[in-house]
């Protein structure tokens, strides 16, 4: 178990470390989550809606869309020079690479949502401050499910012919429970509504989270397989 | 071996689906009454609900096929999941087409974001990426094992989509056929009656179709087989 974690840890760290010496994945995702904060702001009104109702959305959405990004990149980032092979050819587990990336993404993707929020306040003039602490456990099961679903898409959309437009046609459609949930979690807490008052979304949620972490550990095998 | 028996069983299948649309039909269009409140518009259920219950039958069966494919790694299964995928789609297609004709009279709107409307739309969605993904992979194992890893992701959302939807919204009229008051309760008998037809005619179809799909997969295949033979061996 413990020989376990290092190779886990080392594969996060592996990537971590690539990801601070080029920062070439952060300054794109964040950039891409701000730039479709700013066409929502162009197409929907802020002096005639109200902030708190379409805010939730374009939150998710910019999350979403620069998240596939982030995705995108984790795998493809192996293919080049034959990184998979190397990867695959050391005695680690499968399900060790696929724990390796979904954390590493969980990470980049938490990251970029960290520095998306402020942004979000000053935009939206909306303020999340009172209510970050329930704010936070809502973004980060949502990521999560985002991570454990697109870590294992991503995987198998690496190796094919159209790779960057079929992991979002492939990831959109699954997540929308995803999405629905986390977006009406987070107008119900701009609202003033305590966590309590929304523990069925909480629920699915994490069901999703913990289907799709089984089913990823059940079919890595078949998936990062030559 | 299997072939002679396809060809014994194609033509009494073929002849059998041909009788119950017959009937389906003459069902639908001469004996059933017309509904009280909607009208003529309302015989589009008999056609609408069987392709919904084939839709969901034929992502059932990707499903499973993908897991036998998984675990057994025979072709078969491959073969069997894509056919069922590909008429699948086709139905569910037909459920997102009939269901706005109908609404649109009734409602008043072609489409309205409703549980069930969005859970069809976001799985027919789920179906063409499963499609989409068959096109863009060589064929292989490869593509296989793939498809058969979305084919079961993609069955597994479905209870989720549809608890999210459900608590999202829901105007959809609640289903009569199956009710808590029993099987049929909520329809005239002859209504019921028509219905049950119908879906036989369409469960009929479905596995004609299967049949003729799978046949041209195999043909594909054994054309590949004979190409390499003749073309690569010397």
């Amino acid at each position: 178990m413990n020989r376990y974690c290092n190779q886990v840890l080392a594969l996060v760290w592996k990537d971590l470390a690539i990801e601070i010496k080029t920062k070439e994945l952060f300054s794109s995702m964040f950039i891409f989550a701000a730039l479709v904060i700013l066409i929502f702001i162009f197409s929907a009104d802020l002096s005639v809606v109200n902030a708190y109702d379409v805010g939730p959305g374009i939150l998710w959405v910019a999350f979403v869309f620069s998240g596939a990004i982030g995705l995108n990149r984790s795998f493809m980032l192996e293919k080049e020079n034959g990184c998979l092979q190397g990867l695959m050819l050391t005695p680690a587990d499968r399900t060790a690479i696929y724990f390796g990336k979904l954390i590493s993404n969980l990470v980049f993707l938490t990251v970029m949502e960290t520095f998306i929020l402020p942004l979000f306040m000053i935009f939206f003039n909306v303020d999340l401050l009172p209510r970050l602490g329930p704010l936070a456990l809502v973004i980060f099961i949502g990521t999560l499910g985002i991570c454990a679903l697109g870590t294992l898409l991503s995987s198998l959309a690496s190796n094919l012919k159209a790779r960057e437009i079929m992991l979002p046609i492939l990831l959109y459609p699954l997540l929308v429970p995803v999405v629905i949930g986390s977006v009406r979690m987070t107008s119900l807490l701009l609202a003033g509504k305590p966590l309590s008052s929304m523990i069925n979304w909480l629920g699915l949620i994490a069901c999703f989270d913990i289907i799709y972490i089984g089913v990823s550990i059940m079919t890595i095998d078949h998936i990062l397989e030559e | 071996m299997n072939g002679e028996n396809n060809d014994d069983n194609k033509p009494v299948l073929l002849w059998l689906t041909a009788a119950a649309f017959a009937a389906a039909l003459y069902a639908i269009f001469f004996y059933v009454p017309t509904e009280r409140t909607e009208g003529v518009v309302q015989r589009i259920m008999y056609f609408h609900i069987p392709s919904a219950w084939i839709a969901f039958f034929a992502f059932f069966i990707v499903f499973l096929c993908s897991i036998l494919f998984l675990w057994k790694k025979e072709r078969e299964w491959d073969i069997y999941a894509m056919a069922s995928a590909e008429i699948g789609v086709l139905f569910c297609s037909l459920v997102l087409v009939t269901g706005p004709i109908w609404a649109k009279p009734i409602w008043g709107t072609w489409w309205v974001w409703d549980a069930r409307l969005t859970s069809t739309l976001i799985l027919w969605l789920i179906y063409v990426a499963y499609l989409m993904l068959r096109i863009h992979t060589d064929p292989g194992s490869m593509r296989a094992r793939y498809a058969a890893v979305v084919g079961i992701v993609g069955f597994l959302d479905i209870p989720i989509i549809h608890f999210s939807v459900l608590w999202w919204r829901t105007f959809h009229p609640q289903p009569k056929m199956i009710s808590a008051q029993g099987l049929g309760a909520g329809m005239a008998p002859s209504m019921v009656g028509a219905l049950l037809i119908s879906l036989t005619a369409f469960t009929l179809l479905y596995f004609l179709l299967m049949g003729q799909r799978i046949n041209i997969e195999k043909l594909k295949d054994e054309i590949d087989r004979l190409k390499k033979e003749n073309l690569y061996s010397h």
